[in-house]
Parts: structure tokens; sequence; C-alpha cells
């Protein structure tokens, strides 16, 4: 019962928001599972976390490498502009949060039209190497090693379950016709080790099995081919 | 594996588990087969917790899991667990499209009520 009541708020609060904002929950969900750009933590950060400055929440999406490190992305990303806004402020900031209110805003602004490419807001599910991946262009992921793939190879990923963008879904049955994903091998490289340790006890049986499984990073580039599959229309 | 390995690994370990290696190594051994069955075990774990939250999601829509997922099965649609629940948490408008045809596929819920929101009794002001 509790999770069926907090999947009925979280399902109102999905609804409440513009699919856009939905698309913009899933992005930064994401972002924080593959960790996409390498970001320095700088500790002084932790302090501003629990500041609720008013932000344009559409335009922030954190694409760029000081923003990632921070769970709360859209408060934390006002916090981040402040500190290189002003770096000398140590007071608590109650006190000055209504200047700091205007004074990041047309900064963010700019920094935003400046560091916005076009992305489509787009997403597919596909499915690589037996496994389903739920894709978005300009994103990496790691998959199991393709075999005969070098490094910035283009690839193209066929079996795409089902693509979504802000307005319409295209649900395969299995798969959507036409529609391919494609992407560039960016690595070939190893999971971090997993130590397989076997034990019997009160036989004397121990072994000590380090093992890493090969993998691939792939980054992908764009979704095509899905215009003239079926399509399920949002009436909005 | 010796001393300083077995040391590093029993890291964030209760007492003396931690500092002294005859009884870190007791520790530290039967945490490495926990890992080993939990490995296993998480496979498990997660396609539980996955099944919960499209139930979750169907019932919103007056569907019950196991009738969305034979619908699913009879409109051959492949989109497994983990999928279908990170849809259903992030994309609300797609996963209702799935719960539409997978009820136009198997119309099996006649008796399922949607949920209604109950009000606390007490917040009532009379």
């Amino acid at each position: 019962m509790a999770s069926s009541a907090t999947a009925t708020a979280t399902f109102t609060t999905l609804l409440l928001s513009s699919s856009f904002a939905a698309q913009c929950n899933i992005s930064n969900h994401h972002r924080q599972s593959s960790s996409l750009f390498p970001a320095p933590k700088t500790p002084p950060l932790s302090i501003f976390k629990p500041l609720s400055l008013k932000l344009t929440p559409s335009f922030l999406l954190p694409k760029t490498s000081t923003f990632s490190s921070i769970p709360k992305s859209s408060e934390s990303d006002a916090a981040v502009v402040d500190v290189e806004l002003e770096p000398g402020n140590a007071e608590p900031e109650s006190q000055f949060q209504s200047e700091l209110e205007v004074e990041p805003e047309p900064a963010q602004v700019v920094e935003a039209s400046k560091e916005e490419p076009k992305r489509e807001e787009i997403f597919a599910v596909v499915m690589i190497g037996g496994r389903q991946y739920i894709v978005f262009p300009g994103r990496y992921l790691y998959t199991q090693r393709l075999k005969g793939a070098n490094v910035d190879d283009k690839i193209v990923l066929n079996k795409v379950l089902l693509v979504g963008t802000k307005t319409t879904t295209y649900i395969g049955k299995p798969v959507v016709t036409n529609a391919a994903v494609h992407a560039v091998v960016e690595e070939q490289g190893l999971n971090p080790k997993v130590v397989v340790f076997k034990y019997k006890k009160k036989k004397n049986y121990r072994r000590n099995i380090g093992h890493r499984q090969p993998n691939t990073r792939i980054r992908i580039t764009g979704i095509t081919g899905y215009q003239d599959y079926p399509a399920v229309t949002l009436n909005s | 594996m010796n001393k300083k390995e077995i040391l590093k690994l029993a890291k964030g370990f209760r007492g003396r588990a931690k500092n002294c290696i005859r009884i870190a190594r007791e520790r530290v051994e039967k945490a490495l087969q926990y890992s080993y069955r939990d490995r296993r075990n998480k496979k498990r774990d997660m396609r539980s917790l996955w099944i919960q939250r499209i139930n979750a999601g169907t019932r919103q829509h007056g569907v019950n899991y196991g009738n969305f997922m034979h619908g699913l099965i009879k409109e051959n649609i492949q989109l497994n667990r983990k999928v279908l629940s990170e849809i259903s948490m992030h994309e609300p408008y797609s996963f209702k499209a799935l719960v539409d045809i997978s009820r136009s596929a198997f119309p099996g819920n006649k008796n399922v009520v949607l949920p209604t929101r109950k009000v606390n009794v007490s917040s009532i002001n009379v």
C-alpha cells in the first residue's frame, strides 16, 4: 500500500509537470547513473545545498562539466553559479538570499544560451547484447563487449523496441521497423574488478579469483527512421 | 591474501574486526561469501522491485500486473521489466499508451476499481 501511495504521489507530480519536465527528470536521473562528465568536486558546494533559489528550470539541464556532480541539480546549479560569481562570500546565505536571487539569473540565462546545443527531446529503448537500455542522444552507456568494433567506429543499432518524443510514442511489436540508433564506439575497456571468493567451511576449500568483465562504451549520436511507424500521439 | 589486503577490505567493520587481523580475516571471508551469494540475489531482488513498480503504475490505470503482461505478450511487445518500470516512473504518457494497448489486447479487468482519494476523517472540521 505504501509503495502504491508513493507511486501515486510521484505519478501525479509527473502529470502536473509538462512532458518536457518529465524528460527533464529522466535526463537528471540518468545523468547520475551514467556520470557523464567527470566533475571537479569542491567541498564548499555542500553548504549551499539547502538554498532554494528561483530558477528557470527548463533551461538548466545539467549538461556542462561543473554542474553534474551534485544530485539536486536545479538548486545546486544556481549554487554553483553563486560560488563562481561571489567567491569571497563566506557569510550565511540566508541574509543575502534576495540579492543572490537577482544576480545569478542574467548570468544563468547567458550561460544556458551559450552552452546549449540543440538536443532533440527523444529517447529510445534499444536491445544490445541481450539487454535493453533506455538511450538518449549525446549520452554514453556501457554494454557488453562488441567484438570486432574498434575505437571511433560508427555503429547502427537496429533492434529498437520503443521510440518516444515529446508528443508521440512509437511502440514496436516487437521492433520499430526501419528505426535505427546511431552510435560511436568510444572505448573498449573492462568493468571494475569483482572478487569471486569461494569457500566451503570445515573442508579447507578456498578459492580467490578476480574477474573483470570486458565492456564497450558507446556514445549515442542520433535516433532516426521511426517517422513512418504507426504512433500513439498525445492529444493535448 | 596478505594482511594488508584483508585489512583494506575490512574497512567499516565493527569493533576489532576492522583492526585485528585474526578477527578481520574471518569477517572478510564471510563478507566475500555474502557478496558472491548476493550478486545472484540482486538479480532476483531487482526483478521483484521492477514488478512491484509496474504493478503500481498499471493499477493507477485500472489494470493489474498479470493482465498487463498478458496483454503485452499477446501484442508481441518485448520490453523487459526493467525498462517498463523506468517508463512507468518517468514517461507517464508512454506508459499509459502501453497500458491501453494491453487493455485492448486482453480486457481482463472488469472488476478492478480505480483507486479513490481517501479523505482523512480527522481533517474534516465539524
